[in-house]
């Protein structure tokens, strides 16, 4: 709205201006206005794209609604994390269904409405045993990245005996590199790709090349040896982890006097710590490499940086791993190679350890790149904003910086490199637990309010982090909405959580004379009520709670401070009473007095000596109680017979 | 021929020998069936037939009281593709209210903007919001798969089939 209106605005307001200082003289009896010049200004080539990319410019991320991706509709909207996840992955799913039809029925989407005619629209082609195949669909497919129909296609050439020119085997075999023969996840689907957690796991995690495949084949096809070929394989067989061939090869392609290319040397510098053992045997490979690319001219680049800094980072001795680092980081300087953010997460990692002196480089780096817009130049550039946070809570506890590494997030389009939902969600575990570590409860619920549910939803235990800091400040008036949040986010089914609440709301009695407090105990009331309901609710579940009976013993609290709820409470306590050889433990002393108080407030000497059976059944201090039934009713002959029945008569003679 | 009987038999011989005197009929005179008919439902006799907003009004309060179903501008002067717009539409709906099976109660409303056709329409909750996400997300790509060009829904969801009740009739 406001940028059309301003669309608007701004050509007309122009406009205007030319016109009267152009004809101005006509109109006025004024002094002629100095021949205005008016420069026509040069057109700026724009892409088609341009316009929307304004229009989203103009845009954030509203936290007040859910992402876009959801539905809008109150019952579509997800609610936790697990939801969040299932709908967005069911609607790919659709897509996923969709698409499969698509192609079994490919008969019916043969037509052709769009001009000009969209490929991803129409079923792909799909190449058999039979095809009719030449090199030009080779290539094409090539292109187009479809790496099962390609191999197929090369394959059939070869059994037909056609000839595949060199070129295009080189480009198969990078193809066939990149992916080490195996289909990649299709590109469309960004939502397998946001909560695809095991992308972390799936590294370091041993060889996956595959040895003697189609890779080693086509190489050795490939006569004579080009540096191009060499540098497909060296960087396939690092990629999938397959060092010890890799660096031979590497080995080889220098004996031969190949000359190779920068990225190959750092997918040779990436592996050096699976190669060697020791810190210093790694540094010294590295040397050894980086020498080797001076003596053939290479200019190392971003990548290099990045891969020495990674080499470093999984040095043990931390003062060696730390001078190294220092050591590097001038020399690329030198270099003109800028980091990138992953270079400043290796930096992270180098230099803030667990075991090893603190150290606050992370205060360099953000007034090195604070209120910097970053783009996404290598893959580990994704890991700085959720290692960032980490260390502002683990390593610092410094909220300031943390505010700071959250600013930088927010600043042009820096959220992209957020990562995916696992990352985002490291980042906001951490950000709302220092937070509600360091802040005033105030301040941090302002945060807490902008971020959640849309953006983040607490896992259970920052709920714990955050009931710690409201039991610290005694701020019981934000126990209920941080209950109707956790019935929200299915946190109900964690006894831990529900004691906790229960503790803050009981130790913390509201003060009646504040008007901010008036309203709590009927709210604590109201919680303790539906936590009560909850847990016999979940009885009949698989993830069932149990009541302890300090657990009803705080429920009983909370029902008899309300006033209004007397009633309720007698339940819950003919509840605890019936139930007691289940129910493990007793409820607190305190819980019995207050119910026996309320029940002389409500007159009901009946409740009154259930509480005391209770209590001496149970092996508890039954004496106040006695008194405080007696000084408080006018009881009855059978009341009194059964009172002293409980307790003796004695107590009534002191 | 209802209307004729209420003229006076005195006047029509008249009016016959005047069409016969100009030899040509000037006047159209059969009632048109269909405008009489179409969207308009008939009354049970236990008053219970239950009518939507939408069907509660006949089509002369298109524009008035109610809206278009189809929104686009392919019957404009000059404009493309009139006739595969229509069926189009027709294919739509039929898609959709096979696909959400006994979900859908209410008119199925497509607007064309541009190269994007938004589809919107009243769903019962009678199915989990996973499974609408996975339908969401099938009928939406189907369709552009069809369609070629980009489909977006834009459904609400009600609790009850009853909601959407304007009157019993």
């Amino acid at each position: 709205m406001y940028l059309t209106r301003q669309l608007r605005l701004l050509p007309s307001s122009s406009l205007v201006r030319h016109i009267t200082s152009g004809n101005g003289t006509h109109y006025t009896t004024a002094a002629p206005p100095a021949a205005e010049h008016i420069e026509i200004p040069k057109r700026i080539e724009r892409s088609p794209t341009d316009l929307l990319q304004a229009l989203a410019s103009t845009v954030g991320r509203d936290s007040t609604a859910p992402h876009y991706k959801y539905h809008d509709d109150p019952f579509l909207i997800p609610t936790s994390n697990v939801t969040k996840r299932t709908y967005t992955l069911s609607k790919e799913a659709g897509r996923k269904a969709a698409n499969w039809i698509k192609e079994e029925h490919r008969e019916l989407f043969m037509h052709q409405e769009a001009q000009p005619p969209i490929e991803k629209f129409a079923p792909s082609m799909v190449y058999t045993e039979e095809s009719e195949v030449d090199t030009s669909s080779l290539q094409q497919l090539i292109a187009q990245g479809e790496l099962t129909d390609a191999v197929l296609v090369y394959n059939l050439l070869e059994k037909k005996g056609i000839e595949v020119n060199d070129a295009l085997k080189q480009s198969l075999l990078e193809l066939v590199c990149f992916y080490n023969n195996q289909e990649p996840l299709p590109e469309e689907y960004i939502e397998e790709r946001w909560f695809l957690q095991n992308s972390r796991r799936r590294e370091r995690h041993g060889k996956t090349w595959k040895d003697g495949d189609l890779a080693e084949k086509l190489y050795a096809a490939i006569e004579p040896k080009t540096p191009q070929s060499y540098a497909a394989l060296i960087r396939g067989m690092a990629k999938y982890l397959q060092c010890e061939r890799a660096y031979a090869l590497l080995q080889e392609a220098n004996e031969r006097q190949i000359q190779l290319d920068t990225n190959t040397y750092n997918a040779i510098i990436q592996i050096v710590s699976l190669l060697k053992d020791t810190a210093d045997q790694r540094w010294q490979l590295c040397t050894v490499l980086l020498n080797q690319m001076a003596e053939q001219q290479l200019h190392p680049n971003l990548g290099t940086l990045n891969a020495l800094l990674e080499c470093i980072s999984t040095f043990g001795n931390f003062k060696l791993a730390r001078s190294s680092a220092l050591k590097v980081l001038p020399e690329f300087k030198q270099l003109g190679v800028t980091p990138s953010l992953g270079t400043y997460y290796y930096l992270l990692i180098i230099f803030c350890r667990e075991r090893a002196p603190v150290s606050h480089v992370i205060v360099d780096i953000l007034n090195d790149i604070g209120g910097k817009q970053f783009k996404v130049e290598h893959p580990k550039d994704t890991y700085f904003f959720a290692t960032a946070m980490d260390v502002c809570r683990n390593h610092l506890n410094d909220k300031a910086l943390a505010k700071k590494v959250d600013e930088l997030l927010h600043t042009g389009n820096n959220y992209d490199l957020i990562g995916d939902s696992f990352k985002e969600s490291i980042y906001y575990r951490n950000y709302l637990a220092l937070l509600c570590q360091t802040e005033s409860i105030e301040d941090f619920m302002q945060t807490y309010d902008v971020l959640v549910p849309n953006i983040y939803i607490p896992e259970p235990g920052i709920m714990e982090e955050i009931l710690r800091a409201i039991e610290i400040n005694g701020a019981v008036e934000h126990v209920p909405r941080i209950w109707s949040d956790m019935v929200i986010f299915d946190h109900t089914h964690r006894e831990s959580l529900l004691l906790y609440v229960l503790r803050i709301m009981v130790n913390n009695r509201p003060n009646a004379e504040l008007p901010a407090q008036q309203q709590l105990p009927e709210q604590c009331a109201k919680v303790a009520l539906d936590m009560y309901n909850k847990i016999e609710e979940s009885a009949k579940r698989v993830r069932k709670v149990s009541f302890t009976g300090q657990m009803l013993g705080d429920i009983l609290t909370l029902l008899v401070r309300s006033g209004s709820s007397f009633d309720k409470a007698s339940e819950v306590f003919a509840y605890i009473d019936k139930q007691q050889h289940r129910i493990p433990g007793t409820p607190a002393e305190s819980a019995l007095s207050e119910y026996v108080e309320a029940t002389v407030l409500n007159k009901a000497p009946s409740q009154a000596l259930m509480a005391l059976q209770y209590a001496v059944e149970n092996n508890m201090e039954t004496i106040a109680l006695a008194k405080r039934i007696h000084e408080g009713f006018t009881l009855s002959e059978v009341h009194l017979a059964k009172l002293k029945s409980l307790v003796g008569e004695s107590f009534l003679d002191k | 021929m209802n209307f004729l009987k209420k003229v006076p038999t005195q006047i029509l011989p008249l009016a016959e020998a005047q069409l016969s005197l100009s030899n040509k009929s000037a006047l159209h005179t059969s009632a048109v069936c269909c405008r009489v008919q179409s969207g308009r439902y008939r009354i049970t006799v236990k008053r219970d037939r239950p009518l939507t907003y939408e069907m509660a009004n006949p089509p002369h309060f298109i524009g008035h009281r109610k809206s278009w179903n189809s929104w686009n501008t392919s019957t404009l002067k000059d404009a493309l593709r009139p006739s595969q717009t229509a069926i189009e539409d027709v294919f739509i709906r039929k898609f959709v209210t096979g696909t959400w099976h006994a979900l859908v109660c209410s008119e199925i409303i497509i607007k064309r903007q541009h190269n994007t056709i938004r589809i919107a329409a009243i769903i019962r909750q009678a199915i989990s919001p996973r499974k609408m996400y996975f339908l969401i997300g099938y009928t939406e790509e189907l369709l552009s798969y069809w369609m070629q060009c980009p489909v977006t829904l834009e459904f609400q969801t009600v609790a009850d089939k009853k909601d959407v009740v304007f009157k019993y009739i």
